[in-house]
């Protein structure tokens, strides 16, 4: 069969195309909305029109049949309009009242899980791993399937004094932009890479090299035409192995995940903030991960039963103080947790004012 | 200058670079128009229809984009050679 | 089909949260690549690393992006995933479909592909993951004449993305679905063809709450904000009063700038003295609303950790009009690309090339004038430069107090 005409540089389909009429109707002119459970909230709009929104897990890797059920559920009760979230959960959008329940016991019945709505733990925020990236130190989706299951309740029904947002990255490219998330995980290598001096001349350009390393720990070893890192300054970023594949960093015994906590990227309050080092090196225990998730799941705890509300995880710990917040957590206190790359100046203390 | 020299040109500039620098688009549109004294945007065109025959080709590696001499592997690819 | 035994990944299925190994097993179920991506998985979880190559140099002709070339070092003994390119779909403006156009996308990428895909990618494509080299030009082909363009990869503007805005948000100040779908197409040939010397992002939110997370994952972060009053609805307060919201603690002292004050009936705002923060407004919708002058604030820079530690966006321009055509906005993305572009060594992000070089030249390169509402606080140290017109400026000014007899600091 014949290929149809390749087109270049159309950009997208106008999204006009795909907004159900009772938005086209109301676009931009929404008034207020209510949220009524974790799983379902109400927009109405000037015009008195109301718009139900079911949002539904998605473990984000999603095969094509789970994407037609998708289809097919919208087909039935939404007009066949619906959307997905920047988040990766799944949204039917519903303008007729009386299929709202009809759809809920259609998702139910399906298994799909409705929730992530309101002061809730929603979907986590990931990238690749294992499933899919050469830089990837642990598999991302494993940890989120991990920890979700433990933190379920969050997700479907119980309430946190705010939203609680979860992300893991699967190496410090971060590709999913974890640094700014109430808690997150960041896998890491914690090795000094080794180089295949043979393959260096015809792989890899050595200024290219040199320039990639943060702490300059790399410099020329003319000797194997190649070139010799510091061990002394290298902090195992792979940033090297990134341009440059005869350099290895993997190390299945030596990777693992550290967690960081109290970013946020809304201006609410407070200014957004990054989160920040408190557990600097958990292993990697696949297919579980059973020590990650428990400390994650402790650190949601500990927020849950002393934050005020409105308060987000790193509100909560700047109104306590970060010592208060290792001593209610019990985490133990590191040198990994002192900043010596780039912040130090910044976040050492420099009053003789805190808590015991 | 013809559409057909103008290009000899710029791939002999690539031909030039190649295994020393990793050329950027950049590079080549400041290279070529500063040797021959011609508007970037005439070298510009003459890139793009080069790269869009497949005589030169965007390549990828390290996070980086460049622009280099296709090899026959992907000329037989994309069917410009058997 | 090969049967692989699986019992790690198994473990995966369990539970409550949607499993993403059940959805490969799905796709696997009549999908060779697909099935050897579940074994191969596997053997990541028992051996703890994984065994995917460096991307290699794939595309489609013509285009510097869209398809991200993955090999796999087990190419033997998983013929499946020997090749297992990604191809990145433009999505449409807040993610919005319906379901006759997203099941053509999988019909094709069954035709072509593995099956599997993320919906989305951090960056906001729709991600078709697994396909071989030899059927780029045909999956392109098939898409293209259907609508659907190719994202973004490489050193090129990255597929923008945006909040859902107008679409169902009460709160948005301009048109994040118009705006993103303008950009994209304006400057399509910089989505295409990676012509700068690294990525380049933009994400566009319609207010303070940040949805598309632009502030900490955008070259520039296009924020929504506004410059008049927030309307009071005081029946609204009065109804959040009785159904037990305690106004005092939640709103009046959480306040940043403590600019309201409520007596027990009437919530009052100090209009003049408020950030623009959208604590009270998101948490009473109904009572409270922005009006008058809308736009948004332009920040540059936030990048991950790669190279040197991570940045937030920076504010460079507090407040700009959002409106159709945009011209005053696509000029300045062109400035600021300028900049860069002459500035930056390969692989270095905007945000870097500023702390290089230095904000003033940043911003002179553009053409903005410096005003406090970009800083959080002046410098420290007395370091810093004098230019000849700085100082002839200063002198002129002196020496016009001089005739005026009235200083002007
Ligand atoms: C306190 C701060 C926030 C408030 C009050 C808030 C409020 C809202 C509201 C009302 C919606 C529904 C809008 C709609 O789709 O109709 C929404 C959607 C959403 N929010 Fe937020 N949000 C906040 C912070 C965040 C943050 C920090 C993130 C991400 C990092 C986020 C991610 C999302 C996502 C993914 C959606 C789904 C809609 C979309 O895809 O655009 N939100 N938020
Ligand atoms: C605790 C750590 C972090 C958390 C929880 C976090 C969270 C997030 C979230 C939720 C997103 C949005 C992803 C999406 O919409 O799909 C994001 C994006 C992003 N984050 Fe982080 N982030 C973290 C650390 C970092 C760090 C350290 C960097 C960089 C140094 C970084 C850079 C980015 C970037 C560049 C994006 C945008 C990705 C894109 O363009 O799609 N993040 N992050
Ligand atoms: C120097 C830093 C970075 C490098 C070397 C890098 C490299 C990669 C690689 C190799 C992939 C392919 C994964 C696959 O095969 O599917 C990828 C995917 C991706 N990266 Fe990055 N990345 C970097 C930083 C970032 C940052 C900071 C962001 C966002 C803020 C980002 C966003 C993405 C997105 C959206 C994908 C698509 C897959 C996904 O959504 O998880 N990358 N990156
Ligand atoms: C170029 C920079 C500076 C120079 C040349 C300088 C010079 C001086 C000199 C000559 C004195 C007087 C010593 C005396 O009493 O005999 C002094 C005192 C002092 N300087 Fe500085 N200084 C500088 C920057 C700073 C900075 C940045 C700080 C603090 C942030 C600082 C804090 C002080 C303090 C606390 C005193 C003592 C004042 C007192 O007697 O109460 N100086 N400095
Ligand atoms: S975070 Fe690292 S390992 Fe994960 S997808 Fe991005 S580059 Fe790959
Ligand atoms: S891993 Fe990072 S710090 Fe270590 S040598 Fe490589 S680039 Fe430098
Ligand atoms: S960023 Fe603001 S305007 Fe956009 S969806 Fe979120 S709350 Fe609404
Ligand atoms: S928007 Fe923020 S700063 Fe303004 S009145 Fe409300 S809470 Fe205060």
């Amino acid at each position: 069969m014949a290929l149809p005409q390749r087109k270049t540089d159309i950009g997208p389909p106008h999204y006009k195309q795909f907004l159900p009429p009772i938005i086209q109707k109301n676009y931009g002119k929404w008034k207020y909305h209510e949220v009524l459970s974790h799983g379902v909230m109400v927009h109405v709009g000037d015009s008195g029109d109301k718009l139900w929104t079911v949002r539904v897990a998605s473990p984000r890797l999603l095969s094509t049949t789970t994407i037609r059920e998708h289809c097919d559920v919208a087909e039935k009760f939404c007009g066949g309009f619906f959307r997905y979230t920047t988040r990766n959960n799944v949204e039917f959008l519903v303008s007729d009242e009386k299929q709202l329940e009809p759809l809920k016991k259609d998702l139910t019945a399906r298994g799909f899980k409705m929730g992530g709505i309101g002061a809730a733990i929603t979907n986590v925020v990931h990238t690749q791993g294992w499933v899919h990236c050469h830089s990837a130190c642990t598999d991302a989706s494993g940890l989120v399937k991990s920890m979700m299951d433990e933190l379920m309740d969050y997700f479907e029904s119980k309430t946190l004094p705010n939203k609680l947002r979860l992300a893991v990255a699967c190496c410090v490219n971060m590709c999913g932009a974890v640094h700014c998330s109430d808690i997150a995980v960041v896998a890491v290598h914690t090795k000094v890479p080794t180089i295949a001096h043979e393959n260096f001349k015809n792989m890899c350009e050595l200024p290219t090299v040199i320039g990639s390393c943060p702490t300059r720990a790399i410099s020329p070893d003319p000797a194997n035409k190649s070139i010799k890192i510091n061990a002394d300054k290298c902090m195992y970023c792979g940033n090297c192995f990134t341009v440059c594949p005869p350099i290895s960093i993997k190390d299945p015994e030596r990777d693992g995940v550290a967690i960081l906590v109290g970013g946020k990227i809304n201006s609410l309050r407070s200014n957004p903030k990054f989160s920040k080092l408190v557990i600097p090196f958990i292993s990697n225990e696949p297919p579980r991960w059973p020590k990650a998730v428990a400390a994650i799941k402790h650190i949601v705890e500990v927020y849950a039963a002393n934050a005020r509300k409105h308060e987000r995880v790193g509100e909560w710990i700047e109104r306590i103080g970060w010592e208060r917040f290792f001593s209610l957590t019990g985490i133990d206190f590191t040198f990994q947790c002192i900043d010596d790359f780039t912040f130090m100046r910044d976040t050492m203390r420099t009053s003789s004012t805190f808590k015991w | 200058m013809e559409m057909a020299e103008l290009q000899d040109k710029i791939f002999a500039f690539c031909e030039a670079a190649k295994g020393k620098k990793k050329l950027k688009e950049k590079d080549i549109l400041i290279g070529v128009s500063t040797e021959l004294s011609l508007e970037k945007d005439e070298v510009k065109k003459a890139l793009r229809e080069m790269i869009n025959v497949g005589r030169l080709m965007y390549s990828y590696g390290g996070g980086a984009s460049s622009v280099e001499i296709p090899s026959e592997e992907y000329l037989r690819e994309k069917g410009m050679i058997k | 089909m090969k049967k692989y035994d699986t019992p790690l990944i198994d473990e995966l299925e369990k539970g409550p949260w949607p499993s993403f190994v059940t959805e490969m097993k799905k796709a696997a179920k009549n999908n060779e690549m697909a099935n050897d991506a579940v074994g191969h998985l596997e053997k990541c979880y028992r051996t703890k690393v994984g065994y995917w190559k460096h991307g290699g140099i794939v595309g489609v002709l013509g285009y510097g992006g869209g398809v991200i070339g993955r090999y796999s070092e087990l190419g033997d003994e998983f013929p499946g995933v020997a090749h297992f390119h990604t191809v990145r779909l433009n999505q449409p403006s807040g993610f919005f479909y319906t379901s006759a156009a997203l099941k053509e996308i999988c019909d094709i990428w069954d035709k072509y592909g593995s099956g599997l895909t993320n919906v989305h990618g951090s960056t906001g494509d729709l991600v078709l993951l697994g396909t071989k080299t030899d059927a780029l030009e045909t999956i392109f082909a098939e898409y293209s004449s259907r609508g659907w363009d190719l994202g973004s990869s490489g050193s090129a503007l990255r597929t923008p993305s945006c909040c859902v805005g107008p679409g169902r948000c009460e709160w948005t100040n301009y048109d994040t679905l118009d705006l993103n779908y303008a950009l994209t197409q304006e400057f399509q040939d910089e989505i295409h063809r990676p012509m700068f010397s690294y990525k380049f992002k933009i994400k566009m939110s319609g207010c303070a709450c940040d949805c598309v997370a632009s502030i900490a994952r955008a070259d520039m972060s296009i924020i929504g904000t506004w410059k008049g009053h927030i309307e009071v609805n005081q029946d609204e307060v009065k109804n959040y009063a009785k159904n037990g919201m305690d106004i005092n603690a939640e709103i009046v002292n959480m306040c940043p700038t403590q600019c309201i004050s409520y007596d027990g009936k009437d919530l009052k705002i100090n209009n003049a003295e408020c950030s623009r923060c959208m604590h009270c407004i998101s948490k009473m919708t109904k009572a409270l609303k922005a009006t008058g002058e809308r736009g948004a604030t332009i920040c540059i820079g936030s990048k991950a950790p790669i190279v040197v530690g991570s940045l937030l966006s920076w504010v460079i321009v507090p407040f700009i009009k959002v409106e159709p055509p945009y011209t005053e906005l696509k000029d300045l993305i062109r400035k600021i690309w300028e900049w860069w572009d002459d500035n930056a060594k390969p692989r270095e992000r905007i945000g870097e090339v500023i702390e290089m070089k230095g904000m003033r030249s940043f911003l002179e390169g553009i053409g903005q004038a410096p005003i406090p509402q970009q800083i959080k606080e002046p410098r420290k140290d007395p370091f810093m430069f004098y230019t000849e017109e700085d100082m002839a400026a200063f002198k002129a000014k002196e020496a016009e107090e001089k005739k005026t007899g009235k200083y002007k600091f």
